[in-house]
């Protein structure tokens, strides 16, 4: 498919008795996306089983195995894409240039797929309807449809990051979901957030997020993660192996004259005279 | 015009107050500072994050509300949650993060101190129950089970100690603090000998003691210069949160007594002598000398009807559970008082007083064929309200309580205080969006510097203007039905032990599998 390169395949599959040796466990470089019309179907998604019901997807992220665990596949239909992305080292996904999502929604999306760690999604039938629609457009080739299948793909991703932000997030326990996200924070404090992939993570709008994150915690979105940048760079600095810029870079400041500015503002000294204080009786 | 900051170091948050001298509020801020579990059993929090934040929400309260009118600070004063430990080396860095009240993990070492011969003795003389969320069984788990840390500390604080040692350089522990560690003697005022040798260490590895109203030494030249602030700024040692909030109530002497229903709740008394309990049900910690604030704990206050909201409230907002809970509570008032005999025991995370049992479970008793869901939310806010009735009784074998003050954010719901009042008996007093343990520390620090001759004249001058009057019929459909919430939660002590048992085996099957399950895909 030289029109649209960044889908690797598309398919779908009636079976109507029980196979063996097939369907084995595998991994690729793409993103797969399985949606299940009919029938169960117990699957093994990066190393964890799931069972899925008609409504059901599972999202395979690339280099995760899927399959079959014991290389059955069960009787029942489901449709299925594979999509060409890139991946950086950090895990982070890229879309490519066929994507016409603005680049910061798209490092966003990218962002929270690599952050997942529920790979089924439930009774999400709207990427049913998707997949539907991309190979009824290809099949048909009417006027205009090579623009609305690459609007399609761009939809699926949309719909799929949605999905995946409100299924772990449903909406009631906004402190479980702070810590959520409070840990998805430190785990990758040198990224350089933005306050639309916070949101998008724990599946709010912006407008709704900032004021749901002051209201419960008093601090905007960005300052709590400034205060926890601070934090981690000052048990950085009482360790004395580590440089000040690398300890700027990793607790996620531009450069370490940022790192100092801030350091300061906040806590009166700049990181080397806080350094010399904390290390002076070793 | 001077002003005074009060401080307080919580287990969610750190809330920083404002008062004008005659106690007026300018102005508050709080900033989220949160608890891991790293283990079902652990809950912590790290020292560092809780030092930023409190710079970060004192420098922005001075730079929005203070400094702009000219305000000059005579003092900042500290309360904090009790209970914490936080073990530091020799050149006073952290080992590890704090551990916090909540805390479970020493259950084993509590278990082997309750049976031992020393248990009443060392209770009686340090007022503070034996329950792992003492500092006296903590430092005991990590001599026993973290030797690495053991061996390293060469002290062990409170979150409290080491927030003002970051401050001023100085290690210090009121009183107060002091007094919920399990290892001060609170009758004669210093380290108790047995207590001490239970933990393995030496007065040298606590933070020196100190009345409440001492003075931490000045700040430090950095912060006086990041904050704004003069090196003639007093840093008031402070309280513990629970003696702040009977403080800022006013409450003291006889017939008086304070509830507090934030997450977790407590029923109070202050005065001049501790209760003796044969049981050894009741805290009995100091405010000050001859000073004691007594009284018993729960687990399950507030945080348990968050959690019935969190299953079946509305949500229409995502992430209101506010309006949720308002929407509850409207439905609970429409049900009959008794909710027509649902009665619901609140034990959901085990129970501290009256009836100490990490093993009891939650409960809805009595259920009939006419019952509906609104029975199940009026019955929940009922339960919560019995347990804490069940402390007040037990206070009320020892001490003539004739009038209650109510402070915390789930008690002061009115709905809440009115049942408070129903049950008691007893007229309830409050003042609206009132923060009782930042008045206590404003109290505090007016009485350090003069504005009240004593603890004494302090407490006569709060007023309290909110009444609630009990409602006699309300009264004794509620008695009624409390005589079976107490059998129920003191007789069904080998069912929570079975079904404890039962779950702790079910969650550790499950733990095991989840670990196989994962090893068995990465062979």
């Amino acid at each position: 498919m030289r029109l649209f390169p960044q889908i690797l395949e598309l398919g779908i599959k009636k079976n109507i008795s029980i196979q063996f040796n097939s369907f084995p466990v595998s991994a690729t470089n793409g993103i797969r996306l399985y949606y299940v019309m009919e029938g169960k179907f117990e699957w093994s998604i990066h190393s964890y089983q799931y069972v899925l019901f008609p409504g059901d997807v599972a999202l395979i992220l690339p280099g995760h195995s899927f399959g079959s665990p014991e290389g059955v596949l069960e009787i029942g239909s489901f449709t299925w894409i594979h999509i060409n992305v890139q991946q950086l080292e950090g895990g982070e996904i890229i879309l490519g240039k066929w994507s016409s999502l603005s680049e910061s929604e798209s490092q966003a999306i990218g962002k929270l797929l690599s952050l997942n760690n529920s790979p089924a999604l439930f009774n999400f039938g709207d990427a049913g309807k998707i997949l539907k629609c991309i190979q009824t457009e290809l099949f048909s080739q009417e006027i205009g449809y090579h623009t609305r299948v690459n609007h399609q793909v761009d939809e699926l991703f949309i719909q799929v990051t949605r999905q995946l932000t409100r299924q772990n997030n449903p909406g009631r326990d906004f402190p479980k979901t702070f810590m959520n996200l409070e840990q998805a924070l430190r785990q990758n404090l040198s990224h350089q957030w933005t306050v639309e992939e916070m949101a998008a993570l724990v599946g709010l709008g912006t407008t709704l997020f900032n004021e749901r994150v002051k209201n419960y915690s008093g601090f905007s979105p960005i300052n709590y993660l400034i205060n926890i940048r601070i934090t981690e760079a000052i048990k950085l600095l009482k360790r004395p192996d580590i440089s000040l810029t690398d300890i700027a870079l990793d607790t996620g400041f531009y450069s370490s004259q940022h790192f100092s500015t801030t350091f300061k503002k906040l806590t009166g000294y700049t990181p080397s005279e806080f350094r010399k204080n904390h290390l002076r009786n070793n | 015009m001077k002003c005074i900051i009060s401080i307080e170091l919580g287990t969610n948050a750190v809330r920083v107050f404002a008062f004008d001298l005659n106690g007026q509020v300018i102005g508050s801020l709080k900033g989220y500072c949160p608890t891991f579990h790293a283990e079902p059993d652990y809950s912590e929090q790290d020292p560092e994050q809780i030092f930023i934040t409190m710079l970060y929400v004192l420098k922005n309260l001075l730079n929005e509300k203070i400094h702009p009118k000219k305000y000059k600070v005579a003092s900042i004063c500290f309360s904090s949650s009790m209970h914490s430990v936080l073990a530091i080396d020799k050149s006073g860095n952290p080992l590890g993060n704090a551990i916090t009240w909540a805390d479970n993990r020493a259950n084993k070492e509590t278990q082997e101190l309750k049976a031992s011969s020393s248990a009443k003795s060392i209770y009686t003389a340090t007022g503070t129950p034996l329950h792992p969320m003492s500092p006296l069984l903590k430092i005991a788990w990590i001599k026993n089970r973290d030797k690495d840390r053991f061996r390293l500390t060469s002290k062990f604080l409170s979150i409290k100690s080491y927030i003002i040692q970051q401050l001023t350089g100085e290690y210090l522990i009121d009183y107060s603090i002091a007094s919920a560690t399990g290892l001060l003697n609170i009758h004669k005022i210093h380290w108790e000998p047995a207590a001490l040798r239970y933990a393995g260490i030496s007065e040298k590895m606590l933070p020196e003691l100190t009345p409440v109203f001492a003075s931490a030494g000045k700040l430090k030249k950095a912060f006086q210069n990041s904050l704004g602030l003069s090196d003639d700024t007093k840093i008031i040692v402070g309280s513990s949160d629970g003696c702040m909030a009977i403080l800022g109530d006013g409450v003291k002497g006889d017939g008086k007594a304070t509830i507090t229903i934030e997450d977790s709740g407590a029923v109070r008394v202050m005065g001049d002598k501790v209760l003796q309990d044969e049981k050894r049900r009741f805290f009995n910690y100091l405010l000050t000398e001859n000073c004691y604030v007594s009284g018993g704990p729960t687990n399950n206050g507030g945080v348990i009807f968050e959690w019935f909201t969190q299953q079946f409230g509305e949500f229409k907002n995502p992430f209101d559970i506010e309006q949720s809970m308002q929407e509850l509570i409207s439905v609970a008032s429409k049900v009959p008082v008794g909710s027509d005999g649902l009665l619901f025991i609140p034990y959901l995370l085990g129970e501290r007083a009256p009836i100490w049992n990490a093993n009891a479970r939650g409960a809805y008793f009595g259920l009939n064929i006419k019952h509906e869901k609104i029975h199940f939310v009026r019955a929940t806010i009922e339960g919560i309200i019995y347990e804490i009735y069940s402390i007040g009784k037990i206070l009320e074998e020892h001490r003539n309580i004739k009038s209650l003050s109510v402070n915390g954010s789930f008690g002061t719901i009115p709905f809440c205080t009115q049942m408070i009042a129903d049950m008691f008996n007893k007229p309830v007093r409050l003042r609206q969006n009132f923060h009782s343990v930042s008045f206590g520390s404003f109290l505090l620090s007016a009485i350090e510097m003069g504005i009240y001759k004593s603890l004494d004249e302090a407490v006569q001058k709060v007023e309290l203007p909110d009444q609630y009057k009990p409602q006699k019929q309300n009264h004794s459909v509620y008695e009624n039905y409390f005589r079976i919430f107490e059998r129920l939660s003191t007789g069904l002590v080998d069912e929570f032990e079975s079904i404890a048992a039962l779950q702790h085996k079910d969650a550790a099957l499950k733990k095991i599998q989840a670990q196989e399950n994962n090893n068995m895909y990465y062979q």
